[in-house]
């Protein structure tokens, strides 16, 4: 059975939190933690990917209207079952891969030595 | 582990008691009058009438200065300790528990200790004991836990947010070179008692006292005498300076046993007793709780509602510090305490 | 590597599904008793010391999923499986408990487990500790160790170092330990005894037909389908794969209902002076508040102490900088909640999910109200507790304030002791196979894991699934079931 590849439907959400959380994270090594989370949301036990894909696709809809990522904001701090641990995971995945590439990035995503 | 009962310092030449009209207050204050020892005693009253009866129990005890004040200011305070030298003790037993208003609470029990503690450094005294409770933290987190000597602050409401600042103003006093000891009483019972409290005999013979649940939480009590030698150990033990001690009965109860041991006592000290009937939901206590929480945050303190709240809980703690380090241990257990109590009720005309 | 390829067709007299801490000692046993003993593991074979331990690159090799697989819930709860020749021995931190006696008293009461005398599974328990070496660290503890070891002993509190499975090649490096696993012990002696190892096969479903089952369908590492053909199987995939595999057999009962496990919460703390061990775990555990509450340290390397400042990044993200001089600590409860594991047609993987009490979210509360005080009393500069809405902590006071803002569902909740699923003993309606692990209702399925742990036993369990699995194992070889 073929699964459909997370990246396109996670894969801006990730860059746009990213982005938010890690300012000055280039977006070369951005791209490739990215590359990573959704590496890894691709090999999710099976109902856990078919739902993180079913509220990802639900925020990328979210982000294609206008003042959609603040929304999204709003929406991801609801305590809604479920919703608000999709930005979670994303957010572990991609903190633990630029740290453990990164050890000395900056607190907003700088590497080592720019300021 | 047997250690060897620590050394005791001998009393002090002056021993001044905040709240020495209060529950504990009096029962410390029938102690320190009868050892000779204590040769001078300055007992701070809240108000002239209790001043006065105050005077009269203790009339033909030489030594003994009864002042008037609210240890909420900070005058009162200073004139408390004016003047009497370094060998002194404070035992600071003033407290409120149950206020008409929610601020009576900060207060008392958080600016009046500050007061009392500033004003002990001033006066360069020995030693100063802080009463304070179980309440700075809180209830326990499931009914077989318990405890220990040293626990991280939750604060149940108002009352222990505000025996948390008591034991914060403390622990700034320590660190600032005051010698303090403080002692945590949980729900105390005996003697003394102020006249309310016979409305928990009075529901226990009409087999009325609410139950929660199961009545499996588990709840440490202390005898008020148990708790007077716990406070005069914590005066006169040299220990560390800072250091808070649990003073409890042996061990904690169920409030299943305690409801059968007070209906015990009651009956053979002659009392007629219905079995008990009310058993109330846990969710019960929820809402109670909740609702005081509630009507705590606009001011408002609704006894009842507050105790109803709390008898859902377990509030456990362990002695064994306090036994090792303090050299004390408790006397009297729930039934003996209990008949002695009782018989004290009658002996003052209380209707039970 | 002692493993071999899985190919489209194969037989055994014993079937042995899974390598971990219950499906390499079952092996041994059977196969040094003299059966024909085939054990399929779906994961790899990775030599110890190949992988950085608690990195990523260990998580995409040995673990499930890589590591991210959850019990849906609220909160849900993270939790991880090894998935790898050796399973969970060889990924996890080897810290070694032996089931409390008492522990093992009440299962044999509570759940009238048959023939059962804990002075027997604990003199099993003295063969594991000699064949895995069992034994305490030869020299200083790491400082993130110590941290818990003055911490409790400042507050009065019971903790002590756990043994683990390692050796010490050399004496005077105390901290260059070589972890003992599966890999290195039990599957070699299996092997040895003439037992096969296969790796890259999973088990998609057994054939049965009115309780016997006659052989298991699998899915190869490239893709393709096999069989394999057996007598006897022993399904030894752990609490969440085992029953999982049951359901989709189409076994029914008491199977996946009854999910222990030891949900935690956990911390970051800053020290004056680096710290920081990034592959390896503190040996100390704090027990006063056992069996209800324990602490201990969390692996620390960069990435997972970014991860523990993840929920309030928006002010602890200073605190990064400074990896060096911070460790993660956690607290673990055993909890009264339960989970369940449910299989779907046509869906490879079960749905976990977990439901916590009241009483777990308080004590987990209180649990890391505690934690964060013993950090205090260990001179942590600063405590940085994993909630959404947390305070960075510096004095008591500030654990007031932590306490109050604190609500599990908005905390990261994670747990690696994962059990009870198929719990072992006489109870109708109570227990998903009988006193020695034969599935209820099947003549020759057997489960023999974690899922077989009537409880949450309260400690890290791998010493408990050993014992019990090579009691049950014995039983097996002696009772003449070759038929």
């Amino acid at each position: 059975m073929r699964q459909v590849p997370a990246l396109p439907v996670v894969g801006s959400f990730a860059e746009r939190l990213l982005a938010d959380d890690l300012p000055d994270l280039t977006a070369e090594r951005r791209h490739e933690a990215v590359t990573f989370i959704a590496h890894r949301v691709d090999t999710l036990p099976s109902f856990t990917r078919f739902g993180v894909l079913l509220i990802g696709t639900s925020f990328r809809i979210l982000m294609a209207v206008p003042g959609g990522w603040a929304l999204s904001g709003i929406v991801m701090r609801l305590p809604l079952p479920f919703v608000g641990e999709y930005p979670r995971l994303v957010r572990s995945l991609g903190f633990a891969y630029v740290w453990e590439h990164w050890p000395s990035t900056s607190p907003t995503g700088a590497a080592a030595g720019a300021s | 582990m047997a250690d060897p009962r620590p050394e005791r310092w001998a009393a002090p030449r002056t021993t001044v008691v905040t709240g020495a009209t209060g529950w504990l207050g009096r029962a410390l204050v029938h102690r320190l009058v009868a050892d000779p020892t204590r040769e001078r005693l300055r007992l701070l009253a809240h108000s002239t009438a209790e001043a006065q009866a105050l005077r009269a129990s203790l009339a033909g005890r030489p030594g003994v200065e009864v002042m008037i004040g609210d240890i909420a200011r900070a005058e009162t305070a200073k004139r408390l300790v004016y003047g009497v030298g370094s060998d002194t003790d404070v035992l600071h037993a003033a407290g409120v528990i149950h206020p008409k208003k929610v601020r009576q609470f900060t207060e008392v029990n958080a600016n009046g200790t500050r007061h009392v503690t500033e004003a002990a450094i001033d006066a360069g005294i020995r030693r100063m004991v802080h009463v304070s409770s179980n309440s700075p933290f809180g209830t326990n987190p499931h009914r077989d836990d318990t405890f220990r000597a040293d626990e991280p602050f939750h604060p149940y409401l108002g009352y222990g947010r505000s025996k948390m600042m008591g034991e914060m103003a403390v622990a700034e006093a320590v660190a600032a070179g005051l010698d303090a000891t403080i002692v945590r009483p949980p729900w105390f019972y005996g003697p003394f008692q102020p006249p309310r409290q016979t409305t928990f005999f009075r529901l226990v013979r009409a087999g009325k006292f609410p139950v929660i649940g199961k009545g499996d939480q588990r709840r440490s009590m202390v005898y008020v005498d148990n708790l007077v030698d716990g406070v005069l150990a914590a005066e006169l033990t040299p220990t560390a300076k800072g250091n808070g001690y649990w003073i409890a009965d042996a061990r904690p109860y169920t409030v299943d046993e305690i409801v059968e041991t007070v209906g015990r006592a009651l009956v053979d000290e002659g009392f007629s007793v219905k079995p008990p009937t009310t058993r109330l939901p846990t969710l019960a206590a929820r809402v109670a709780e909740t609702t005081d929480r509630l009507l705590q945050g606009v001011g408002v303190y609704q006894q009842q509602l507050h105790v109803l709240g709390e008898m859902g809980h377990t509030i456990a703690c362990d002695i064994s510090r306090s036994v090792a380090e303090l050299g004390w241990e408790p006397q009297v257990e729930l039934y003996e305490g209990m008949r002695r109590s009782i018989r004290w009720c009658v002996e003052q005309g209380l209707e039970l | 590597m002692i493993a071999q390829h899985a190919t489209a067709s194969m037989d055994a007299e014993v079937l042995v599904v899974g390598s971990g801490a219950g499906g390499a000692t079952t092996a041994t046993v059977l196969a040094e008793a003299g059966f024909d003993v085939l054990v399929v593991e779906e994961g790899a074979w990775v030599e110890q010391g190949a992988v950085v331990p608690f990195s990523l690159d260990q998580m995409d090799q040995q673990y499930r999923a890589g590591g991210v697989t959850v019990a849906l819930g609220m909160p849900s709860i993270a939790y991880t499986e090894g998935r790898c020749a050796g399973g969970g021995t060889e990924v996890n931190s080897g810290l070694y408990w032996r089931p409390p006696g008492e522990l093992l008293e009440r299962w044999h009461r509570d759940f009238r487990i048959a023939d059962f005398d804990p002075d027997e599974l604990l003199a099993i328990a003295d063969e594991v500790e000699t064949v895995i070496n069992v034994r305490t660290v030869p020299g200083n503890h790491s400082e993130p160790s110590d941290v818990l070891r003055r911490g409790a002993a400042a507050l009065g509190w019971r903790h002590g170092e756990i043994p683990r499975w390692m050796t010490y090649p050399h004496a005077d490096q105390p901290d260059k330990g070589e972890r003992q696993s599966m890999t290195r012990t039990y599957l070699p002696r299996a092997v040895a005894a003439g037992a096969r190892l296969v790796v890259g096969c999973r088990v998609d479903r057994l054939e049965m037909s009115r309780g016997t089952a006659s052989a298991a369908h699998t899915t190869l590492a490239d893709g393709t389908s096999g069989t394999i053909r057996f007598r006897h199987v022993f399904v030894c995939g752990g609490a969440i794969q085992s029953p999982a595999l049951l359901q989709r057999s189409g076994v029914h009962g008491h199977i996946g209902r009854t999910l222990a496990v030891h949900p935690t919460v956990k911390l970051a703390a800053r020290f004056a002076d680096a710290l920081n061990v990034p592959d390896d775990v503190p040996v100390h555990q704090v027990k006063e508040f056992a069996p209800h509450l324990s602490f201990g340290g969390s692996a620390s390397n960069p990435g997972l102490v970014a991860l523990s400042l993840l929920d309030q990044w928006s002010t602890f993200r200073r605190a990064i900088t400074d990896w060096q001089r911070m460790s993660v600590y956690y607290a673990a409860i055993t909890s009264e909640g339960t989970g369940r594991v449910r299989s779907f047609p046509g869906m490879a993987d079960p749905v976990v999910t977990y439901r916590l009490t009241h009483r777990d979210r308080e004590l987990l509360r209180s649990g890391l109200a505690r934690l964060t005080l013993l950090m205090l009393e260990a001179g942590a500069e600063e405590v940085f507790p994993s909630f959404q809405g947390a305070p960075a902590v510096k004095t008591r006071r500030d654990v007031a304030t932590m306490q109050r803002a604190f609500g599990v569902n908005r905390a990261t909740v994670m747990t690696v002791h994962l059990c009870s699923t198929v719990p072992m003993g006489e109870v109708e309606g109570r227990c998903g196979a009988d006193s020695f692990g034969k599935v209820v209702g099947c003549h020759n399925v057997y489960v023999n894991d974690a899922s077989l742990l009537p409880t949450a036993p309260g400690v890290n369990p791998q010493a408990s699934v050993m014992a019990f699995a090579i009691r049950n194992a014995r039983r097996f070889a002696a009772g003449g079931s070759r038929g």
